[in-house]
């Protein structure tokens, strides 16, 4: 895997479900260990488009590569990349420590103590230790979400998706949710790929990030989230930054 | 390169050298090493591990070599990583070294089967006083019912009836017709030994109309809408829909439980009608196939058979059955706790539960006849 080619690579793609069309000729790259946001409002195809990117859906047209996976709905094996669905996707007939043991015990041929050392080692990561034996029905928002983040991390990715992590979360858990995804990225050079439209998680988590809106059915902006809260003069952007209805303001208009 | 773990030793010093390929995909070989090279360690008091030679750390390998570091910790030796050799692997394994909670290994085999039994009886007295609990709802909702009609959803019970009766009703009639053709062929083949042939419309209706009809319609609708209501109800469960009910102040026992028990008990009495009628019709059909009775002898021989003690001891179980059944699938989906496959859980134990309980009331209402003599 060559160090500075982009980790990911989107061009010129396209998204429509029968004639409508919801993201057209996208296009964007993410460099390897950085932590980049797509943002945009409800129903703007910020979550279709991680569909897209971990290949659970098949592009209409253009291109997705992810270095050393290609063309992610094609590929099959061990998926180098893991993700944190909106709702942590745990498996509720399973306790904590089981889920994150499945990944391990379906693609290696690991079992015992060895297995039980790894989940350990990944639950402690992400705060959960204590909470091994829980099914996810006792545990809180947050705590399943940190339980998805282990589970993601079970098979070494070198890149994770997150769908809306803060969604649901009270301010403070969604604080400390953002700073672990900071630390894992820190600490283990893992590149964050996150959906969101949460303003503090944006500016605490993303390097750089792209705009989405659903009336130009594609990106509008692109930069460091700080950068284009300050310098960007498209209304959208200026108005999603800022936080308010671009009808309710004088300078409204696209 | 080959992944391996290198030891010299020089009396209490040992000097281990990690190489090769410590990530997930040598997960297993990695772990060999850490085992070979702990084994080895024994009696030294000073280790230095060299990590220069390892071609990729990734983080299952470096929890198998921060795991090896506490084990050698906690065994009193010094172990030492040779650092800035390597400062990304010394990194990778400090980073899990510093957030060890160290849990327990669960040890395999812990929970026996006298402990199983055990946990197994300790949660009776709770099922039982679960179930007498939610009875007594059940029992205190009929009263609440009738002092305020409004408090049940009755705009569901027409969906209901469509569901649980009308769509059932050919599944129900199919297996009555197909019991019905049994009891005719064991008829012939049994009483034909003894002349006793025309006593065959008789058996049929004693039989069906009495015990058969009402059980074998019950079993069938168990196992159809008795899963079907479970599941409905547990799925309102788990997704926190029935939690939304008390939230705006319904019983959820009036709302939902006591318009699906109407709806069986007002449905089951007409499927297993409908059901005798075409299990005579099965009986009928084999009689007249095997044997040289006249289709007219064989229903004037019904029509005396069917008395009013032989169709009200069908009728009366009836309801009763229908009640089981309803309570026990409502009663199962709104226990559940849990996700999906608690959901899956509590539906088959409905089902069982519900034809258990079916085939025992059967039986009681069997056995009281017999002693009232009707």
């Amino acid at each position: 895997m060559a160090g500075d080619r982009p980790h990911i690579i989107v061009e010129d793609l396209r998204v429509a479900w029968g004639p409508r069309v919801v993201l057209d000729r996208v296009s964007f790259q993410v460099e390897r260990g950085s932590t980049f946001a797509i943002l945009g409002g409800s129903g703007c195809g910020k979550s279709t488009l991680l569909r897209f990117l971990i290949g659970l859906e098949q592009p209409q047209g253009g291109r997705i590569d992810i270095d050393g996976v290609g063309e992610p709905h094609r590929y099959e094996g061990i998926p180098p990349f893991g993700v944190l669905f909106q709702s942590g996707a745990l498996f509720s007939s399973m306790t904590v420590e089981e889920n994150l043991a499945l990944p391990l015990t379906t693609w290696t041929s690991l079992r015992g103590p060895i297995v039980h050392d790894l989940v350990h080692a990944k639950l402690d990561l992400v705060g959960l230790g204590p909470f091994a034996r829980h099914l996810p029905g006792e545990i809180s928002g947050g705590m399943k979400k940190r339980a998805g983040i282990g589970r993601a991390l079970m098979l070494e990715p070198d890149l994770l998706f997150f769908d809306e992590p803060s969604a649901g979360l009270d301010p403070i858990t969604a604080v400390e949710l953002d700073h672990l995804i900071l630390s894992l990225s820190h600490d283990l050079g893992i590149t964050v790929v996150i959906v969101t439209h949460e303003l503090p998680s944006i500016f605490l988590v993303a390097d750089s990030c792209i705009v989405l809106d659903k009336e130009a059915k594609g990106i509008v902006a692109t930069g460091p989230p700080g950068r284009l809260r300050e310098e960007s003069t498209i209304p959208f952007v200026h108005h999603f930054f800022a936080r308010s209805s671009p009808d309710a303001s004088a300078t409204g208009g696209r | 390169m080959n992944t391996a773990i290198t030891t010299e030793r020089h009396g209490a010093h040992a000097s281990l050298a990690a190489a090769g390929f410590f990530d997930l995909a040598h997960a297993a070989a990695a772990h060999q090493a850490v085992e070979d090279a702990a084994s080895r360690l024994r009696g030294c008091e000073q280790v230095d591990i060299d990590l220069t030679q390892l071609v990729r750390i990734d983080g299952t390998g470096a929890v198998l070599l921060a795991r090896l570091l506490d084990r050698l910790d906690d065994d009193g030796l010094q172990a030492r990583l040779a650092e800035g050799r390597n400062p990304e692997a010394v990194r990778l394994i400090a980073l899990y070294r510093s957030r060890n909670t160290k849990a327990p290994v669960r040890s395999a085999g812990a929970e026996g089967v006298l402990s199983r039994i055990g946990a197994a009886i300790a949660t009776l007295p709770g099922t039982a006083r679960g179930t007498l609990d939610f009875t007594g709802r059940c029992a205190a909702a009929v009263p609440k019912t009738i002092s305020s009609p409004h408090s049940v959803n009755w705009g569901s019970l027409p969906m209901l009836i469509q569901s649980i009766g009308a769509d059932a009703w050919l599944v129900t009639s199919a297996a009555n017709l197909l019991v019905g053709l049994i009891i005719g062929f064991i008829g012939i083949s049994q009483l034909g030994r003894f002349g006793a042939i025309s006593y065959v419309p008789e058996l049929v209706v004693v039989a069906h109309f009495r015990e058969l009809g009402a059980l074998v319609t019950a079993i069938i609708v168990a196992g159809r809408s008795g899963a079907g209501l479970a599941s409905e109800l547990a799925t309102m469960k788990v997704s926190e829909e029935i939690d939304a009910l008390r939230s705006i102040g319904f019983d959820p026992v009036r709302w939902l439980v006591v318009p699906r028990c109407l709806a069986l008990v007002i449905v089951l009495p007409i499927l297993t009608e409908i059901g005798d009628l075409f299990a005579l019709g099965g009986a009928l059909a084999a009689t007249t196939a095997m044997t040289d009775m006249p289709i007219s002898m064989y229903l004037t021989g019904t029509a005396e058979a069917i008395t009013g003690n032989n169709l009200l001891a069908g009728l009366i179980k009836s309801p009763f059955l229908a009640l089981a059944i309803g309570l026990v699938a409502c009663g199962q989906g709104l226990a559940t706790h849990g996700g999906a496959a608690a959901v899956g859980a509590r539906t088959t134990t409905a089902v069982v539960m519900s034809i258990f309980a079916v085939i025992v009331i059967n039986t009681l209402f069997t056995l009281l006849f017999v002693v009232i003599g009707m």
